[in-house]
């Protein structure tokens, strides 16, 4: 089709003066000039979540995003170094909310790889188990995102009701519905019963039944398929280039896995496979999530099953008995980590999380917490995917991201 | 004075809705002077058409009871229970009601940007076509205009409803009510010629554009059996018409924010919310005159006249109830894919409509 240049001096709007936005003047002066047109998505919009997005449009058509993150930074990395290793664990599980075992993990083990801490077995299960259950709550939660962005409320309604299941859960584990802090160094706070792990067993089925009328109402759906299929494809170059992680990566034919590639807790002993997609378009990475939901159940039958007895807190921590309980800040408050730097990776269910903690040897404070969220990792790649599309499509490839932004932002 | 009255009187008393089963309260109110004039004006058939059934004041309650019933409907399906807690013995019915004085008294902002006299002013000029086809929809002897081509008339009114909807959003003059006016555009021409046509080939098929010659060649076999191609096309046009979900694009909240409606607030947020629900009523009783025999129903001697307003807005209100359940199936298309369907098979089976109603002609 021919495009007919219209000759008409436009000049930008007033309020993009007023309006703080990170572009240069000279930018905006230049999309008006060129026949373009901002639309400015959030901070306070249905379908943009806590960030900005400007957003260039010629016609329908997306030329350019670019993302003003920021709206929901806590300053989580400034705050780590001011407060005790072990008053970092509820911290930096904060991010998000739905996947508070991985990123806890994530910490713990970088404290555990500096002390050379040995975790006993039982503890490691746990871990797992919890970390399992995270994941899938948080695809879950990003799936019902996903779904709401496309306008298909009962695909957001069901995920959340059998989200419920995972909190519930978490409750019976922990005590708490999500960010239980539960993963401390040297194991977990306390042992968990017979009973509780019978539950989980059978939530875990009960589960699968619920994702089944899901199925048939939200992933089967032929205007879900037709809304996300061939949108916002990342090839597996353009993944591997703007560096993409995480089940994202894996959609665009990546088999990387933290969990695979450089296997903690006890993942290398368990039997799963690793989803992966060739696609790269919205509904792969939709795909790649839902897969991943029954890998994770099943991991987590087999950490029930296969969880053998003993502690579950090291004894290098609780060296008068197996339970912490009752002397956890006696035992924890005094932890000094040796002088350098200690990096993990842990595989969070959005991808890749990076810990990295820099201690000075003296002080019971770390001298510098690195925090680098799988959110933060794909952004780039969830704006180089929006180029070509539609404006309608921004909240579709959006939702097949499951950008989180107070996770992005930390 | 007094002979004006009576010839007014006179007028309204002559063409009187006739029902048995409150007949000796009639006749008792019209013994009492000047209450009787009342009565005979409520009673009088235009009247009775235009404000009460199927006029305005079932309008009014259908619009309490779909916004509630749809609600408690999409929350069955999502494993939820609902609005509850306004009027909790009757499972919170009177939601929109609340919701309604809700709007009432809260503040309707008109923010800088806006062109002030048409920002306000078009919401309430948006009823002028949504509720004039009322005047002309027949339902049984009660019948606010009669004419020969009410069908063609109701379908220009409905033809008119989106401009005013594009001109609301050109009015808020704001970016996403930018978006969502041209994607109403864009809607419109997608689904107003396959649904013209499908009106179209229904005329063919009986003859007439009058309503009352619709019903009565649809006593022996309903239109959607006549006709079932007509039919399916003029349900997608009527989804897609009254901004139901798979075709929930001008007003998508969670890309544009309700799109031409994203600066309304308070009452005149209250008017263009019920615009599409308007909207959806006038369509559904040309769907129930067009396909499903109109008024035409199991007579029961003590209704009297009352019998045809009755079974139409019974009918209508069946179809609308089935309708609001795509709202939790469907997922929303992208405008480029809802223009598709619209131009492609739409149309094609709206032109398959239109041959087999020219055919049907020889069969009626």
């Amino acid at each position: 089709m021919d495009e007919y240049a219209l000759d008409i001096p436009v000049e930008p709007p007033r309020e993009l003066k007023s309006l703080f936005i990170p572009i240069p003047p000279d930018y905006v002066e230049e999309t008006y000039k060129s026949d373009d047109f901002l639309v400015l998505v959030g901070p306070q919009h249905p379908g943009s979540g806590h960030m900005r997005l400007i957003v260039r449009v010629r016609g329908d058509i997306i030329q350019e995003v670019i993302p003003d993150p920021g709206y929901v930074h806590r300053s989580m990395e400034k705050l780590a170094e001011n407060r005790l290793y072990i008053q970092n664990i509820p911290l930096v599980e904060r991010p998000a909310i739905m996947d508070a075992p991985n990123l806890n993990l994530g910490y713990v083990r970088t404290i555990e790889e500096a002390l050379d801490m040995e975790v006993p077995e039982r503890a490691k299960y746990i871990r797992t188990m919890l970390a399992e259950l995270g994941r899938v709550g948080t695809h879950l939660y990003d799936a019902a995102i996903l779904a709401v962005f496309i306008g298909h409320t009962t695909g957001f309604m069901y995920p959340f009701g059998i989200r419920e299941l995972i909190c519930e859960a978490f409750v019976r584990l922990t005590g708490a519905r999500f960010t239980s802090s539960f993963i401390i160094p040297g194991g977990v706070r306390r042992d968990v019963d017979e009973s509780t792990l019978k539950w989980i067993y059978n939530m875990t089925f009960a589960m699968e039944r619920r994702l089944k009328s899901f199925e048939r109402i939200f992933i089967k759906n032929p205007t879900v398929i037709a809304r996300l299929q061939d949108v916002g494809v990342l090839s597996r170059d353009e993944a591997v280039k703007y560096g993409v992680v995480g089940p994202f990566l894996r959609a665009s034919g990546v088999e990387y896995d933290v969990r695979k590639v450089e296997p903690y807790e006890v993942y290398e002993e368990l039997v799963w496979d690793m989803p992966v997609s060739d696609a790269g378009d919205g509904y792969a990475r939709f795909l790649v999530r839902v897969n991943e939901v029954g890998q994770s159940l099943s991991i987590i039958r087999q950490c029930i099953q296969e969880m053998p007895e003993g502690r579950v807190i090291s004894d290098q921590i609780a060296d008068r008995g197996d339970d912490i309980r009752g002397s956890f800040y006696d035992s924890l408050s005094d932890i000094v980590l040796p002088p350098g730097e200690y990096t993990t990776l842990t595989e969070g269910a959005r991808g890749t999380i990076i810990f990295s903690i820099v201690s000075d040897g003296e002080s019971n404070v770390p001298y510098r917490v690195r925090i680098v969220t799988p959110g933060w990792l794909y952004l780039r790649g969830f704006m180089e995917s929006l180029k070509g599309e539609r404006l309608a499509d921004l909240q579709a490839i959006y939702g097949s991201f499951g950008y989180f932004p107070p996770e992005a932002d930390r | 004075m007094f002979d004006v009255i009576n010839y007014i009187y006179g007028i309204f008393r002559s063409n009187m809705m006739d029902i048995p089963l409150i007949a000796p309260i009639v006749d008792y109110l019209m013994k009492i002077p000047l209450i009787n004039i009342l009565v005979a004006l409520i009673l009088w058939k235009p009247f009775f058409a235009v404000i009460i059934m199927p006029g305005l004041a079932v309008l009014t309650l259908y619009l309490l009871y779909i916004v509630w019933y749809e609600r408690k409907l999409t929350a069955r399906i999502q494993w939820r229970v609902g609005p509850i807690e306004v009027a909790r013995p009757i499972r919170g019915a009177i939601q929109a009601l609340a919701d309604g004085i809700r709007y009432f008294f809260q503040e309707a902002i008109v923010h800088r940007e806006a062109h002030r006299p048409y920002y306000v002013q078009l919401p309430i000029l948006a009823f002028i076509p949504v509720l004039l086809p009322i005047m002309f929809i027949p339902a049984g002897s009660a019948v606010g205009i009669y004419t020969p081509y009410s069908i063609q008339l109701i379908v220009a009114f409905i033809a008119l409803i989106p401009i005013t909807i594009v001109a609301i959003g050109w009015a808020s003059n704001s970016r996403f009510a930018y978006i969502g006016s041209v994607r109403e555009a864009f809607m419109y021409f997608a689904y107003e010629i396959p649904f013209i046509i499908a009106v179209i080939s229904m005329i063919f098929l009986y003859g007439s554009g009058d309503a009352y010659v619709a019903v009565e060649k649809q006593s022996a076999i309903p239109g959607v059996l006549l006709n079932p191609i007509a039919f399916v096309v003029y349900i997608i046009a009527m989804l897609m018409a009254t901004s139901r979900l798979p075709f929930e694009i001008p007003e998508a909240d969670q890309e544009i924010a309700f799109g031409p409606f994203v600066e309304y607030s308070g009452i005149l947020f209250g008017l263009v919310m019920v615009l599409a629900y308007e909207k959806l009523y006038i369509m559904a009783l040309l769907f129930t005159i067009l396909f499903l025999g109109g008024w035409s129903g199991i007579y029961c001697p003590l209704l009297g006249d009352l019998n045809g307003p009755l079974w139409l807005f019974i009918k209508t209100i069946i179809v609308i109830s089935v309708l609001v359940i795509v709202r939790s199936i469907y997922a929303r298309y992208r405008l480029d894919q809802a223009l598709r369907i619209g131009w492609t098979s739409m149309l094609a089976l709206s032109i398959a409509a239109l041959v087999v109603g020219i055919l049907g002609v020889w069969l009626l």
